[in-house]
């Protein structure tokens, strides 16, 4: 382990540890207002509560959860179509390959969000919808990346010999391209979970995440703007574990490419 | 020589241009002491305002923009609601009912000239009334004035109108008529109205300027210019007050914003009583909100009085009922469906649901409404009901609750006053249906006095009350902040009317 890896794996630790609490215990039930209006942290509430009276810990707690299993699930599916994709375009013919790479470098010219915000606004807001729109968006990047690291492997002379020796093409695939282009694609997939989690946390400050009673930082953000003067904490705890969760998530990715790529430690 | 006069040239060139810098920086200086040291009462009040109008014209779809800046201002009507909610003769200098209640006669104020210089003619009267009836019309008024049968305009300062039944709101309906003029082709985008203001620029987007106008019939307005700015972002809003961007804010959505201005002297927070009632509508069609029962017992279990709090921090009120203080007709009935788990559960046992039940809640995603919805959600979790929240758009609502009536139960403001007749039409979206109240609020628009009026309508507020035809969660505030050196505005801000022309600024 590198010591970027360690950092990133360390910011986000604390968070994949609130996510995992709260599926089995919240100081408070999401829904109880009982807490008082904007109580100031202390004993009883730890962060404070919102407008409603809500706990604002037990709200940031599940909201890291919907982060997350967004961020993840959202992760999955880019990779799923991504890598689907690039191989096809990969091993494509010519005109095929054209054709793909074209569609690619027109999807990625659009911004990830807008493209999000577009699958939203044609689908109804809801935490599925919202990982499908940002797992669409993402996918395109994967998409090409995996195509151009398939040709490259493609191009090696090993490949040639294993064609030449009667391996079939689905043995080629799993066998040497995929295990080849891993490393490169596992530092992207890294990368990308911190924009997913953004992109979650953005569609939910639009209003246009998933809705209530789902929880997500970025609704916290939203509601907090009109409380910022007399209850700073409730903009500063979903911002702070947002920030945290992306940082995280580009140092690990940062770790895992020094880790994964020999060139990069020796040049260190 | 010859270098030498080169050289002298080369210092004459040099010291002329030093000469014209001088006598331009001068001259630059001048004209912003020219523009700083304006006489008093020039300099241009300036008002923040998160709406913007659509157009210009309130028939047209200018929606409350339109009505905010150019009610009172640049129109005026044949009648003036006050802030206060009086109505006062404006256009009109005189009028007569006849004893029947049908015919109502004008008299025109004589000498009042619109801002083309055109004089006002009982035709243009006419030529306005019959706008808000057309076909096209979008006014928000039109189905109350659409018991007017004819328009007559026997000379140039007589009016005749005559209506199909009486109506003891008519006067009071006319003053949200604009009076334009007829010749004005395009009253989207140019105004011709004759109130103490003329509209100087539009600029979309950004501001709206209006300049006194010195046509005007009445007492001239105060300040010789007004400029609105328009903002999307009440944080920018806030801003711009906090750096004298502008001097006055029609109207403050978040209470807690309100800790920047009132720790500060130089800042003045008034709060006045708004129309805009927030409702937990029930479609009173269907199961299971078609029994009372089931509607008492959801009202009941929702304690109105922590939402409001929750929401506006102690501003605004609970009002009981879908009647504000400023309507003549208003009454405290916060007392009738009051916050009481454990009648709202011996209602739902009486009515066959003692384990409660499930029921989507149709939530605009637009604020303040989701946050509320989670409130209800919780309070309504303690008796057993439980509300699944369906967030839709402003579009869809219109189209899915307003129009089609398919839903169950939704969250809505209503920012009109007096609109609590639309509990005597079962057509209506939240399809209210009962004989006794549409029959009170027939016979209180042809009764012959407003005591009998008030009294019929006060039987209506407490019949729906009574009936939680819907749950009236609470009243909004109307809050205005401005620099403590303006004054003379408007604090109720009622049906979104800002009139201007009295502000001043020291």
């Amino acid at each position: 382990m590198n010591r970027t890896l360690v950092i990133g794996c360390a910011l986000l630790a604390p968070i994949v540890a609130l996510a995992a609490v709260s599926l089995a215990w919240t100081p408070y039930g999401p829904a109880d207002t009982t807490g008082g209006r904007l109580t100031p942290p202390g004993a009883a509430h730890l962060l404070g509560t919102d407008r409603l009276g809500r706990d604002l810990l037990t709200l940031v707690m599940i909201g890291a959860r919907t982060a997350l299993t967004t961020g993840v699930l959202a992760v999955a599916i880019s990779a799923l179509i991504g890598v689907a994709g690039g191989l096809a375009a990969g091993f494509a013919g010519r005109l095929a390959d054209d054709v793909l790479a074209a569609a690619l470098d027109i999807l990625i010219a659009f911004p990830a969000l807008i493209l999000a915000l577009l699958v939203v606004a044609a689908v109804r807001p809801s935490l599925f919808a919202t990982v499908l729109a940002i797992g669409l968006a993402m996918s395109a990047v994967l998409a090409r990346l995996t195509r151009a690291l398939v040709k490259g492997v493609l191009a090696q002379d090993y490949i040639t010999a294993s064609r030449a020796s009667g391996t079939s093409w689905p043995r080629i695939v799993t066998g040497h391209v995929l295990p080849n282009i891993w490393p490169a694609l596992s530092v992207n997939l890294a990368l990308q979970l911190g924009l997913a989690v953004l992109a979650e946390a953005s569609l939910a400050y639009l209003g246009l995440g998933a809705p209530q009673p789902d929880i997500s930082w970025g609704r916290l953000l939203r509601e907090a703007q009109a409380t910022v003067f007399t209850s700073p904490i409730s903009l500063i705890a979903p911002g702070l574990l947002l920030a945290m969760l992306v940082a995280g998530a580009n140092l690990a990715a940062q770790g895992l490419r020094l880790a994964a790529d020999p060139a990069l430690r020796v040049t260190r | 020589m010859k270098q030498q006069g080169t050289a002298l040239t080369g210092l004459c060139l040099t010291r002329l241009t030093v000469v014209f810098s001088a006598l331009a920086l001068i001259a630059g200086l001048a004209s912003c002491a020219a523009r700083t040291a304006e006489p008093r009462g020039e300099i241009p009040l300036n008002v923040g305002s998160l709406y913007e109008p659509q157009n210009l014209d309130n028939v047209g779809g200018g929606g409350q923009g339109a009505t905010e800046a150019l009610a009172g201002n640049v129109y005026e009507g044949l009648f003036k609601i006050t802030d206060s909610g009086a109505v006062e003769k404006s256009l009109a200098e005189s009028y007569l009912t006849a004893p029947d209640g049908l015919t109502y006669t004008f008299h025109l104020r004589p000498g009042v000239r619109f801002h083309s210089g055109d004089p006002l003619t009982a035709a243009d009267v006419k030529y306005s009334l019959e706008r808000i009836l057309a076909a096209s019309s979008k006014s928000s008024r039109k189905s109350s004035l659409g018991v007017i049968k004819t328009i007559a305009a026997p000379d140039d300062t007589t009016v005749v109108v005559t209506l199909s039944s009486k109506s003891i709101s008519f006067v009071y309906n006319l003053g949200f008529v604009w009076i334009v003029n007829d010749k004005d082709t395009d009253p989207a985008t140019q105004e011709d109205g004759t109130g103490p203001y003329r509209l100087a620029e539009w600029r979309r987007g950004a501001t709206l300027t209006l300049t006194r106008s010195d046509r005007y019939w009445g007492a001239p307005a105060k300040s010789a210019r007004v400029v609105f700015h328009y903002f999307t972002d009440a944080a920018a809003m806030n801003n711009a007050l906090l750096t004298g961007a502008v001097d006055v804010v029609t109207s403050e959505q978040s209470p807690d914003a309100l800790a920047q201005f009132n720790q500060d002297h130089s800042f003045t927070i008034s709060e006045g009583r708004s129309t805009t009632k927030l409702l937990l509508a029930f479609n009173d069609r269907v199961p299971p909100f078609n029994d009372a029962r089931i509607r008492r017992a959801v009202s009941s279990a929702i304690d109105d009085h922590k939402l409001l709090n929750a929401i506006w921090n102690g501003h605004g009120m609970v009002i009981g009922s879908m009647v504000p203080p400023t309507d003549p007709w208003y009454e405290d009935l916060t007392g009738v469906n009051p916050y009481d788990v454990a009648l709202a559960k011996r209602l739902l046992t009486e009515a066959g649901k003692p384990s409660g039940f499930t029921f989507t809640l149709d939530t605009p995603t637009y604020d303040p409404h989701p946050t509320i919805a989670a409130f209800v959600v919780s309070e309504l979790a303690k008796v057993g009901i439980t509300a699944k929240i369906n967030s839709i758009s402003a579009d869809e609502w219109y189209s899915k609750v307003f129009q089609k009536h398919d839903f169950t139960a939704t969250l809505q403001e209503h920012v009109n006053d007096r609109d609590i007749r639309w509990y005597a039409d079962p057509n209506f979206y939240w399809g209210y249906d009962n004989k006794k109240v549409s029959d009170w609020v027939i016979r209180s628009e042809s009764a012959g006095s407003a005591e009998e009026q008030i009294e019929l309508l006060r039987k209506v507020a407490r019949q729906i009350a009574e009936d939680a035809a819907s749950d009236w969660l609470y009243l909004n505030p109307q809050i205005v902040v401005s620099a403590s050196k303006v004054t003379g505005y408007p604090v109720n801000g009622l049906n979104a009317q800002f009139f201007v022309y009295d502000i001043v600024k020291r």
